[in-house]
């Protein structure tokens, strides 16, 4: 720094007295930087697919020529709508069941914990600074047939002979997706709650309502955000899942994911391949558009 | 202090419920060190003796060091880059109204809503078609992808929610913006700045879904913990890799805890 | 954390380093630092080949003789399935070395991609069982594409004490075993799948490109799926599922049974009456190979009597050497399904035809979709 007079005022330069004046023009300028990556990175990349979804293969090179060839494939082809369907199905169930799980430890944390929230919150997430491919591995440990669940039902004495749908089956996708993915549903519905006003509780049961009554008539409605974006947070990445079904699932348990990983793999059908992706694309966008309108009938 | 400060009685199930909910949670987890211990190759029950033989192990194995520091490597670029970029943006969003600036920040999103498959494969296709060669660096652009969003959605709030009385105290002083920034701001934003750098650290460590579609010749570690359950003769060293990192991981989080707590008065109280 | 007055009391000389380090630490800049700290001196990874080749390969003990002559070992890249390694290769990425089978060399040496190899180079060479490698499709005026490395049978892993063969011989038919139905498990790569079900259908392998055979092998293999409780090419699933009962048999390698026992679990390689899948695989040379001095040391060591016998003993995968044989007596080569003659075993079952490319994308997208169950 130089040795001026720092009482002196210094006029600052042209540009800087522009950006001063266009509060517009200074917010793109701190953008740029992270719009232009993001563009670069969505956009050619999604546009690319779209291509490629419109070419076909031609022994090992691709034909560039559009067309719909492969979409009119999954339109004539049964297993692709069976497939996506069978993917909507699991991805719904094990979002649906997690969220209803995880609901009323969220409710705990927010509202009975006093002291370290954070700690309790730090608990509930840390299990996902394992490794995804070992935490699935161990799942088979838990689930299978000489595993956890039914070596101590056997010791039990529950059951006689071990459960053998609890493995490589769509029990245990659901089961395995529910827990890989659970803190992305309890951090949204913790924040949701956790900002209800209290004051307001205290009001109703000023008012003469009880316990029950106070959950459903303001907290629950309240919390309702923060449950559809946990709903949205965990319903897309299990709609794209393909290791855990390869993992803990059996032949009845492949998901989109997997035939899609397929193409790009060992049936070498990029177009194919890239067709699906477009229409998995679309599929998880128009269950999007449904769960933004149930969040804007919720909060009326 | 009361025995309990808030406006619910204890509720006991409920309290056994989160308990056993966590319990359920780290079952599996907790078996990853439990299998690293036990000498038999195989996962299973009953486990058969006590061993430090895969860990001791681990320090032989070359290539999975390697593959770990790659994966170290690429996370560490990646967060400190999608850090760099998101922080401006992300005062962008909350201070300055901009023409455009919803659905600018609606698409910066979208990858929140795609799934990594998809994102993996978009990216594989532009990058074989531009004939780039695969490698860490395509890797990086990968994760950049999805950390980018998750980075500006952990600062927001934070920026949102920040008392802009101090930065104005210190212009009132004279600082130009630039400085404003750098003495204000960034260090009363600490703890969220930190939390993304770790967030983003690890989105990237254990990402495997897009890893899977962009690697090249070097691996990162998940992916080649994929290529390594081929063979189970040395697997439970990748069990013991996991354990460590997860000690690792535990104390870190817990001292980012404290350098948070650290100059931080203003912590987020519940809504009372 | 105020780096403009840090920088002024450093200047001032009266910052400590301690407080210093920590704001560097909370930058985030030591963990970057750390990749870029001196380690040991060694040569660098550029020195040496890569070796592109299934997990499980990648371990020293195959390469005493390239530690010996370079004082490390090379470079590995792995991959999960041949496809796969296809694909990889295609798109772009250059390995000096690959690992596919015998059977793959014309779809693979029709891409360009790869050179014969110069044997000449290669020490123990003279040494190497001449049947592996002297078929028709596999030389370019009179130098082999591939280099072998291991054969040996794909059958059926089972366990002895779970699976009752009721007085039956082995066969294939024990994949199909009704009484066993959601006990069973198949191997996912069309590779070994589709030719496996071709035995069980009865189909000659030079016939497999027909359609009839086509039809009859999908029909055997859509009969079969209810049956399979998992499609895996990870052998430490099959493995450890196989050692824990949740399947009692399984189409499987050699290696999945020498690691099972020698674990404990009862489990025996079977010998089916119709015949075993039968293979040779080895590595193949890219024909753009940055490092080709080292590549050829890599294939020497690969060769070489010592990795020969460790394939045998660790793996259960027949080595190439001939002098590797020496070390073991008859009846442990027949308990391993190997024998010292490797055409005894290879001609006895069945061994594999190369195919057109075309064939090959029609028998995975039907493979596949037959495994969706449709």
């Amino acid at each position: 720094m130089s040795a001026a007079d720092p009482a002196a005022p210094v006029r600052p330069g042209a540009l800087t007295r522009f950006l001063h004046r266009h509060e517009g023009w200074r917010g793109h300028l701190l953008l740029a930087p992270a719009l232009l990556l993001m563009a670069a990175a969505i956009l050619f990349p999604l546009g690319m697919t779209l291509a490629m979804s419109t070419w076909s293969l031609a022994g090992y090179d691709i034909d560039r020529t559009p067309g719909l060839g492969n979409y009119a494939a999954m339109v004539e082809n049964p297993m692709f709508g069976a497939l996506i369907l069978r993917t909507l199905t699991i991805a719904l169930t094990s979002t649906l069941f997690t969220v209803i799980l995880v609901y009323p430890v969220a409710y705990y944390v927010a509202f009975h914990v006093t002291r370290h929230k954070a700690l309790w919150l730090i608990l509930l997430t840390l299990p996902f600074w394992t490794s995804y491919l070992l935490r699935v591995f161990s799942w088979r440990v838990v689930l299978g047939q000489e595993g956890v669940i039914n070596s101590a039902l056997m010791g039990l004495g529950l059951i006689d002979s071990p459960l053998s749908f609890l493995l490589y089956s769509q029990t245990a996708v659901t089961i395995v997706l529910a827990h890989s993915w659970a803190a992305f549903a309890i951090l949204p519905i913790y924040v949701s709650l956790e900002k209800i006003n209290r004051s307001w509780l205290e009001a109703a049961a000023d008012l003469g309502d009880g316990p029950v009554r106070r959950f459903w008539r303001i907290t629950f409605p309240l919390s309702l955000p923060g449950v559809v974006a946990a709903f949205i947070l965990m319903f897309v990445p299990t709609m794209g899942e393909y290791i855990t079904p390869l993992m803990v699932g059996g032949p009845d348990s492949m998901m989109v994911g997997n035939l899609v990983q397929a193409m790009f793999g060992p049936m070498n059908n990029w177009p194919a391949g890239a067709a699906l992706a477009v229409v998995m694309m679309v599929t998880i966008a128009l269950a999007g558009l449904v769960f933004l309108l149930l969040n804007r009938l919720v909060q009326r | 202090m009361a025995r309990y400060a808030g406006f619910h009685r204890p509720n006991r199930p409920l309290a056994l419920y989160a308990a056993v909910f966590a319990v359920v949670l780290y079952l599996p987890i907790l078996l990853i060190p439990v299998f690293s211990f036990n000498s038999g190759v195989f996962v299973r029950f009953p486990l058969e003796g006590f061993t430090f033989g895969w860990y001791a192990d681990l320090f032989q194995r070359e290539p999975l060091i390697r593959a770990f520091w790659n994966s170290v490597k690429v996370a560490c670029f990646v967060s400190l880059l999608s850090t760099l970029i998101a922080v401006p943006a992300a005062l962008a969003i909350a201070r300055y109204r901009m023409p455009g600036k919803a659905p600018a920040v609606a698409f910066m999103m979208l990858p929140l809503v795609l799934p990594g498959l998809i994102l993996g494969v978009a990216l594989l296709t532009l990058l074989n078609r531009m004939g780039v060669t695969l490698s860490l660096v395509t890797v990086a652009l990968g994760h950049m992808v999805i950390c980018l969003p998750y980075a500006i959605s952990v600062l927001l709030p934070r920026f949102i929610g920040f008392n802009r009385a101090l930065e104005e105290a210190s212009a009132d002083l004279g600082e130009p913006p630039l400085r404003t920034f750098w003495r204000v701001t960034l260090p009363c934003n600490y703890p969220a700045i930190l939390a993304c750098l770790l967030m983003t650290f690890t989105l990237s460590f254990d990402e495997f879904f897009m890893a899977f579609f962009l690697s090249g010749a070097e691996p990162t570690l998940p992916m080649y913990i994929w290529s390594q359950l081929r063979f189970p003769r040395d697997f439970p060293s990748l069990l013991a890799l996991s354990s460590l990192i997860l000690l690792f991981s535990f104390a870190l989080i817990f001292a980012s805890l404290r350098l948070a707590r650290i100059g931080d008065p203003a912590q987020p109280e519940s809504g009372r | 954390m105020d780096v403009v007055d840090q920088i002024h009391a450093l200047r001032a000389g009266k910052l400590s380093r301690r407080a210093f380090t920590r704001s560097l630490f909370a930058l985030g800049i030591v963990p970057v630092m750390v990749p870029l700290l001196p380690r040991p001196a060694r040569s660098a990874p550029e020195d040496h080949a890569t070796w592109f080749t299934w997990g499980g390969f990648d371990i020293p003990d195959f390469f005493q003789e390239y530690v010996a002559r370079r004082g490390e070992v090379p470079n590995f890249a792995t991959f999960g399935s041949a496809e796969e390694a296809f694909n990889r290769l295609r798109s772009g990425f250059v390995a000096d070395l690959a690992h596919p089978c015998i059977t793959d060399v014309p779809r693979w040496a029709s891409t360009g991609l790869f050179q014969p190899i110069d044997v000449s180079r290669l020490s123990n060479w003279p040494d190497v069982i001449p049947e592996l490698w002297n078929v028709d499709y596999n030389l370019s005026e009179g130098r082999p594409w591939l280099v072998p490395f291991t054969w040996g049978q794909t059958s059926i892993a089972y366990r002895t004490d779970l699976y009752d063969l009721e007085g039956a011989e082995e066969s294939w038919d024990m994949l199909w075993n009704t009484r066993y139905s959601g006990q069973l498990g198949m191997l996912a790569g069309g590779g070994d799948a589709w030719w496996c079900a071709a035995i069980k259908a009865g189909v000659p392998f030079d016939q497999i490109h027909t359609d009839d055979a086509f039809a009859r092998i999908s029909a055997v293999l859509r009969e079969q799926r209810p049956l399979i409780r998992m499609y895996t090419d990870d052998t430490t699933s099959s493995d450890t599922a196989l050692a824990a009962g949740e399947i009692v048999a399984t189409m499987a390698w050699n290696s999945s049974v020498v690691s099972l026992t020698a674990q404990g679990v009862p489990v025996k390689f079977a010998k089916p009456r119709e015949g075993a899948l039968t293979y040779v695989c080895g590595l193949m040379l890219h024909a753009q190979a940055p490092r080709i001095d080292s590549a050829y040391d890599v294939l020497d060591s690969l060769i070489s009597v010592s990795a020969a016998d460790f394939n045998m003993r660790a793996y259960g995968y027949g080595g190439v050497n001939r002098k590797a044989f020496d070390q073991f007596t008859d009846e442990e080569l027949a308990a391993l399904g190997l024998a010292r003659n490797p055409m005894d075993v290879l001609q006895a079952g069945h061994f594999g035809i190369p195919q057109t490319p075309e064939w090959d994308q029609r028998m995975t997208s039907t493979w596949e979709q037959i495994k969706l169950g449709f």
